[in-house]
């Protein structure tokens, strides 16, 4: 009967270390290029995000998040207007982009996560780098990533052209977690 | 030649700077009236991004004009009815005044939309608003539309006037800016040295020297 308890004990505690996360409506995801020599930036208001991260049970931790693409801006109305057409986000077709990891590990003192990028209709794998700081009951998620636009599809046609919009394109999400 | 003007003739500098930025200002209205209307495209934005350039070393070029106007002598005036000289000194001031505010005006409208401004791709110049201002936008666009329209009219009225010195009043008010001509002469001597002035290059010995040069042929309409 102790046993049992004992390992019901470990068990409840191993899925409190894979800890499912409550992702706090102040979180962000931006990204930022470089057109005509100068830096642009830009967010995505609208994202969900479902965190199940640990530093101790790695193997269990995983990310996933879903992008409402139509909620892009850059704070200027021009390239906002490019942004939803068919040489670039197309909302019509594509509203959502996702991010699903697949495994995630310790490399150099810092989180990795290897995963699947899909926007538009390109699925592609990426890696990201997680700076994770748990405080008690809270944590913060800081995501790192750069993207060759090209590799998605963003920016067509003569939008394809890296000289006018750069091919690079970081990204970055701080996520606040409970 | 001479590189700063004389009594009776402008000197090389300010013929050159003259002439490039006429070249220059006629070539950004075409391009100007060109581009508005195309669809939003990398080819569009090319366009703008010349336009932008070249107004840019429009302004650059007035910076130089205005201190080499300061260090070089104006030719003397040629004999006119006092209100034709008092007409020509404020065209020549608006034309100064507009070939700040275009460039200004674009380069503010540019500021205040939030685009990058790039000199020829090799460098980046500073917003004038540091980002977006809706507000700006509006006025800045109109100065720059409205300021090409007046331009267009002081254009007109600066070139008529060159044109009516040279064809009706027969002076030296146009063959003074030109590149390549001679001065007309006082009294007019054979003309075919003066064709060779104005084409293919003649032999040394056969170049006139001012004053005492011949009447090229423009001078005889």
């Amino acid at each position: 009967m102790k046993r049992l308890a004992l390992i019901a004990l470990l068990a409840l505690a191993g899925s409190v270390q894979a800890k499912d996360w409550t992702v706090d409506p102040s979180s962000t995801l931006g990204f930022s290029g470089s057109y005509q020599g100068e830096k642009f930036s830009g967010k995505f208001p609208r994202f969900n995000a479902k965190v199940t991260l640990d530093k101790a049970d790695l193997a269990n931790a995983r990310l996933d998040v879903e992008i409402d693409v139509t909620s892009v801006t850059t704070g200027n109305a021009d390239y906002d207007g490019e942004l939803k057409g068919s040489a670039f986000f197309d909302f019509a077709k594509f509203p959502k982009a996702r991010f699903v990891s697949t495994t995630v590990k310790e490399s150099g003192g810092a989180l990795v996560a290897d995963g699947t990028l899909t926007i538009r209709d390109k699925s592609r794998p990426v890696q990201i780098t997680l700076d994770f700081k748990p405080a008690g009951a809270t944590a913060t998620l800081d995501v790192q990533a750069t993207l060759k636009r090209l590799d998605f599809d963003v920016g067509t046609g003569d939008w394809a052209d890296t000289s006018l919009i750069g091919g690079d394109i970081a990204v970055t999400s701080h996520l606040a977690l409970k | 030649m001479a590189l700063k003007s004389e009594a009776n003739r402008w000197g090389v500098g300010a013929r050159t700077l003259h002439w490039i930025m006429a070249v220059l200002i006629i070539g950004l209205g075409l391009v100007g009236l060109y581009m508005s209307d195309l669809p939003n495209s990398p080819q569009k934005i090319k366009i703008y991004a010349l336009h932008k350039s070249v107004g840019l070393t429009v302004l650059a070029l007035l910076l130089l004009r205005l201190a080499w106007r300061l260090a070089d002598r104006r030719p003397d005036e040629l004999p006119m009815p006092r209100w034709q000289a008092l007409a020509a000194r404020a065209v020549h001031g608006l034309l100064y005044v507009l070939m700040f505010a275009l460039p200004l005006s674009g380069w503010l409208y540019n500021s205040a939309s939030g685009y990058p401004l790039q000199w020829f791709s090799l460098f980046n110049l500073p917003s004038l608003t540091g980002g977006a201002d809706p507000a700006l936008k509006g006025l800045a666009h109109n100065i720059h539309v409205y300021g090409f329209y007046v331009l267009v009219l002081a254009l007109l009225a600066h070139a008529g006037a060159a044109l009516k010195h040279h064809f009706i009043d027969r002076d030296d008010t146009l063959v003074r800016m030109l590149p390549l001509l001679r001065r007309r002469p006082h009294v007019p001597m054979s003309r075919e040295p003066a064709l060779t002035a104005v084409g293919t290059p003649a032999p040394l010995d056969r170049v006139p020297a001012p004053p005492a040069d011949p009447s090229p042929e423009i001078a005889k309409p």
